[in-house]
């Protein structure tokens, strides 16, 4: 084994034992643990988690370290690789143990950390010890890494050996050819497969909210406005190019227009649901002909930082107390009358149907505009402005169209959820909601329907599901965004556009730059999400 | 595609009609009188915009005429003082777009970053005692020391952060089309933010300064029979980054690395081919502006106050104002800029009469208005023109 690999290896388990460290601060570790505890039936906590749990969590991440490792040596030889994945242990374990010594010294010599590192309580510094006294704690937090580095080798190697290979073949290739089969056979092949598709959705759609309760109604309910303001955020972004990242102002206008229309506080006007959402809607269209009548000749990160400031304009004002006799000020709008039905206010069930509705309108909306020649003049307008110009579009007009329409959905969004939540308040249209809607929309693919949907699930759903680790999500989100970025910036389902219009090759011509670039840096962001 | 098949022909009336409007050549304006929608919207929003201005300064400055000269002193030297913070936010944000054309979303919370290494360092001297009888602590017996490393230390850790901000989230995305690496950004800056939230947990922080910069103390000055108080915090913060400043100008015009900077920043392949290290120099620059931003944020905190994990979120966004306000790109403009912006928002409030809740309204405002109307900046942009 040469050098230049040896000190390789060294450094995936240094790079590894940081991010170790890292985890550990931020107590993600112990997070394993809560969420373990859900199936297994043990009480943890971030504060005093249960010792098994963290080591469940060094094994889980020291595997990765030693698979990680040994991938990189592809050319060396079986048994210079699990050198490669030892190597990689021990400094990883290195790190790892001069972290819990230094929790051993602290708790010796009595000090707390807790003012400033707000996770490192005594009971927790134990347990990362293993409850073990001082040397053992520390040599078992080594053993633990390096054990399992080694092990994330043998599994490497193992895998690639023929019988495991012959089996490997059938797992995983399988499903991969049963789907290519559907996506490359027969039109009327595919056709059948998408009618299946549609009538188990639409059993499922049409039974569900019933059966749910009304938290799960709530929960999906949401997600469902967040799949709206998606489909919204995409005509804008994924179809014709133009980042925003004030979009929730949108929302907001739609919402506070349903809410100050209806509810009886600061002006008591009773106008009815059903118009005052066409009127919510027609409004933040408007307003983002307004906001981008005079921003349509600006360079694209300038556009992104302009909505952003429209936004902050928008909540701010929401905030103050300079609107609050128009608009309820800090404390927002209560009480809103939502839509009737046989004289009735909407219960949890129909105001799903509702939103039901308005995700199937807001998918056929968008479906057809995607294909037709509006979206494929969008489509130019965000691969080359200047060539779209040339070949006569009209780039200010369908940019505008972009921006009206993708306004116009979060309106019938926020008219939505002002009904439904019977409230509305400044402190929902915070920035974060903005990067939210346009993290569903990179996360799930840009430019397509199943990938918003998928983007919701995963941004709105998956948190309601998984409450423990709220507190990580944003933090998740953030790593995540990097690495999409770098491995992936296509998103999970990407759009099928470019791989129709072009062939293969030329489609990414920095391809290979970015492959290489996401195998030497995905390492260091990976463990984070 | 499902566009191309058959329609009924109210369907095809209106897709015909649509169609028509959309790729018009001036459906937006009135052709016969060559006036176009877009021509007229820019001077009509001006003219609003000034008619404002105009009328909001008379009424508050003439009949209404609420503070006396007193007032007025006390706002500018806040907004000098604030100025001289977003100066320095500011230069990083014009460095960094000079070279890679691209918004760094996360140089505000490079600053926080600065802003708690140097909150650390402070905690950590006025828990060391010193001298014999073990009471005096090492914070206010050796001041000076004590905010010099404070400094090293918080711009040391805040280029760091921007060293490897560069290496991981930005490096790889080099020939990415422009909004891929603006969206990396903003994951880097939730993740930052977050991070620090984790670590340190989300409450506010004090920051313990030594007792010659305590906050509130300064020098008075009488005008109009009241006290004027010249914070100690804040004519230090304002000479610092006047020095800081001036070295970095000297750095980009007189030394080597400046002139690579340069180089890099008119044209990465030329510089490339003379010799000029790029991805060295992308590093150097992220590591200048990294620095610069800890040291703005260690002066933040020692004349604010208060530090949390989204400190560096607002003045980060109002630094990129007050660059784009200068004229992106453009070191001296980033400083008018950054000086400017602190000036307005500390007085216009006062000046137009409206509420102090709104001031950063006014800087958003602001931000929209010089993008509309001189998209350039105020000293103009310094830009390779065909990489906008």
């Amino acid at each position: 084994m040469n050098k230049a690999a040896l000190r390789q290896s060294f450094n995936t388990g240094i790079i590894f034992g940081i991010v170790h460290i890292f985890c550990v601060l931020v107590a993600f570790n112990a997070m394993l643990g809560v969420l373990l505890a859900e199936i297994v039936h043990v009480t943890s906590s971030v504060t005093a988690p249960v010792v098994g749990s963290l080591i469940v969590y060094g094994i889980l991440l020291g595997i990765w370290a030693g698979i990680t490792s040994t991938r990189r040596q592809r050319e060396a030889s079986n048994g210079q690789r699990l050198l490669a994945s030892l190597v990689t242990g021990a400094s990883f374990g290195f790190l790892a143990a001069l972290l819990v010594g230094i929790f051993q010294a602290m708790i010796s010599l009595n000090i707390n950390p807790r003012d400033y590192l707000t996770n490192l309580s005594f009971p927790f510094m134990r347990a990362c010890l293993y409850s073990l006294p001082a040397f053992l704690g520390i040599t078992a937090n080594f053993f633990t890494f390096l054990v399992s580095s080694f092990l994330g080798g043998l599994m490497v190697v193992g895998w690639n050996l023929s019988a495991v290979a012959s089996v490997r073949h059938h797992i995983v290739s399988a499903p991969k050819t049963w789907m290519a089969n559907i996506r490359t056979g027969s039109a009327k092949k595919q056709r059948t497969w998408k009618y299946v598709f549609y009538a188990l959705l639409f059993v499922v759609v049409a039974i569900l909210p019933i059966e749910w309760g009304s938290y799960w109604n709530y929960v999906i309910g949401t997600v469902g406005l967040y799949v709206i303001m998606g489909l919204g955020l995409n005509i804008i972004v994924g179809l014709s190019g133009q980042l925003v990242l004030g979009y929730i102002a949108f929302f907001a206008i739609g919402a506070y227009t349903v809410a100050l229309l209806n509810a009886p506080v600061p002006h008591n006007l009773a106008v009815g649901f059903w118009p005052s959402l066409i009127l919510a809607v027609i409004l933040a269209g408007l307003s983002g002909l307004l906001l981008g009548l005079p921003l349509m000749r600006l360079r694209g990160d300038y556009l992104a930082i302009v909505t952003l400031g429209f936004g902050e304009i928008i909540r701010i004002l929401l905030n103050s107390d300079v609107l609050t006799s128009f608009s309820g000020g800090p404390r927002g709008v209560q009480g809103i009358e939502g839509p009737t039905l046989f004289g009735k206010p909407f219960n949890d069930v129909e105001y799903m149907y509702l939103i039901i509705l308005a995700v199937l309108l807001g998918i056929y909306v968008y479906g057809r505009l995607q294909h037709s020649r509006t979206g494929r003049a969008w489509l130019a307008i965000r691969e080359d402005e200047t060539v779209a110009r040339a070949t006569g579009v009209n780039t200010v007009n369908y940019k505008l169209l972009a921006l009206v329409i993708g306004a116009g959905f979060a309106g019938l969004a926020g008219g939505i959820s002002a009904a439904m939540n019977q409230f509305i308040g400044p402190s929902d249209q915070s920035l974060m909601a903005s990067i939210n809607v346009l993290c569903e929309i990179i996360v799930g693919g840009m430019g397509n329907i199943p990938g918003t949907l998928l983007g919701a699930f995963a941004l709105k759903g998956l948190p309601e599901l998984l409450r423990e680790v709220e507190n990580y999500r944003m933090l998740a989100f953030g790593a995540l965004l990097v690495a999409m970025m770098i491995i992936r910036p296509e998103g999970l389902i990407p759009s099928q556009r470019h791989t129709l219009e072009l062939p293969e090759e030329t489609t990414e011509p920095s391809s290979p730059e970015n492959t290489n670039a996401s195998d030497s840096n995905g390492s260091t962001e990976k463990p984070h999400d | 595609m499902v566009g191309e098949k058959h329609h009924s022909p109210t369907t095809f009336l209106v897709r015909k009609a649509v169609i028509a409007t959309m790729t018009a050549d001036i459906p937006l304006g009135l052709k016969k009188k060559g006036l176009q929608l877009l021509q007229l919207v820019r001077p009509l929003l001006g003219g609003i915009v000034g008619l404002f201005l105009v009328y909001r300064l008379y009424v508050v400055l003439i009949v209404e005429h609420p503070y006396g000269p007193d007032t007025w002193t006390r706002l500018l030297i806040a907004g000098i003082i604030l100025g001289g913070v977003y100066s320095l936010i500011a230069i990083g944000y014009t460095l960094v777009y000079g070279i890679l054309f691209m918004i760094n979303f996360a140089h505000g919370d490079v600053m926080m970053i600065g802003a708690f290494s140097g909150y650390f360092i402070f905690e950590a001297f006025n828990a060391l005692k010193v001298g014999l009888d073990g009471k005096s602590n090492f914070l206010n017996s050796q001041p000076i020391i004590s905010i010099i490393i404070a400094f090293i230390v918080g711009m040391t850790v805040a280029a760091l952060t921007g060293y490897f901000l560069e290496k991981i989230a930005y490096r790889p995305l080099r020939k990415a089309p422009r909004l891929v690496p603006l969206i990396s950004a903003i994951g880097a800056s939730i993740f930052l933010e977050n991070a620090v939230e984790l670590l340190f947990s989300p409450q506010l922080r004090n920051y313990t300064n030594p007792d010659i910069l305590r906050r509130g103390a300064g020098w008075t000055l009488v005008i109009n029979h009241s006290n004027v108080i010249i914070p100690y915090t804040g004519v230090f913060s304002f000479v610092l980054s006047a020095v800081l400043l001036v070295i970095l100008y000297t750095i980009v015009r007189k030394t080597r690395l400046g002139r690579a900077m340069r180089a890099v920043a008119l044209d990465k392949k030329t510089a490339a081919l003379m010799g000029v290290d790029v991805d060295q120099t992308i590093s150097q620059t992220f590591i200048l502006s990294g620095a610069l931003a800890g040291a703005a944020g260690v002066m933040y905190g020692i004349h604010n106050g208060l530090v949390y994990y989204y400190t560096g979120f607002i003045p980060g966004i109002k630094a990129f104002t007050a660059a784009v306000l200068g004229g992106i790109g453009n070191i001296p403009g980033a400083m008018l800029g950054g000086m400017f912006l602190g000036v307005i928002e500390s007085m216009g409030p006062a000046a137009l009469g409206i509420d102090f809740q709104l001031k950063d309204v006014l800087a958003f405002v602001i931000l929209i208005l010089v993008l509309i109307f001189k998209p350039s900046g105020l000293l103009g942009e310094s830009l390779a023109e065909e990489k906008v």
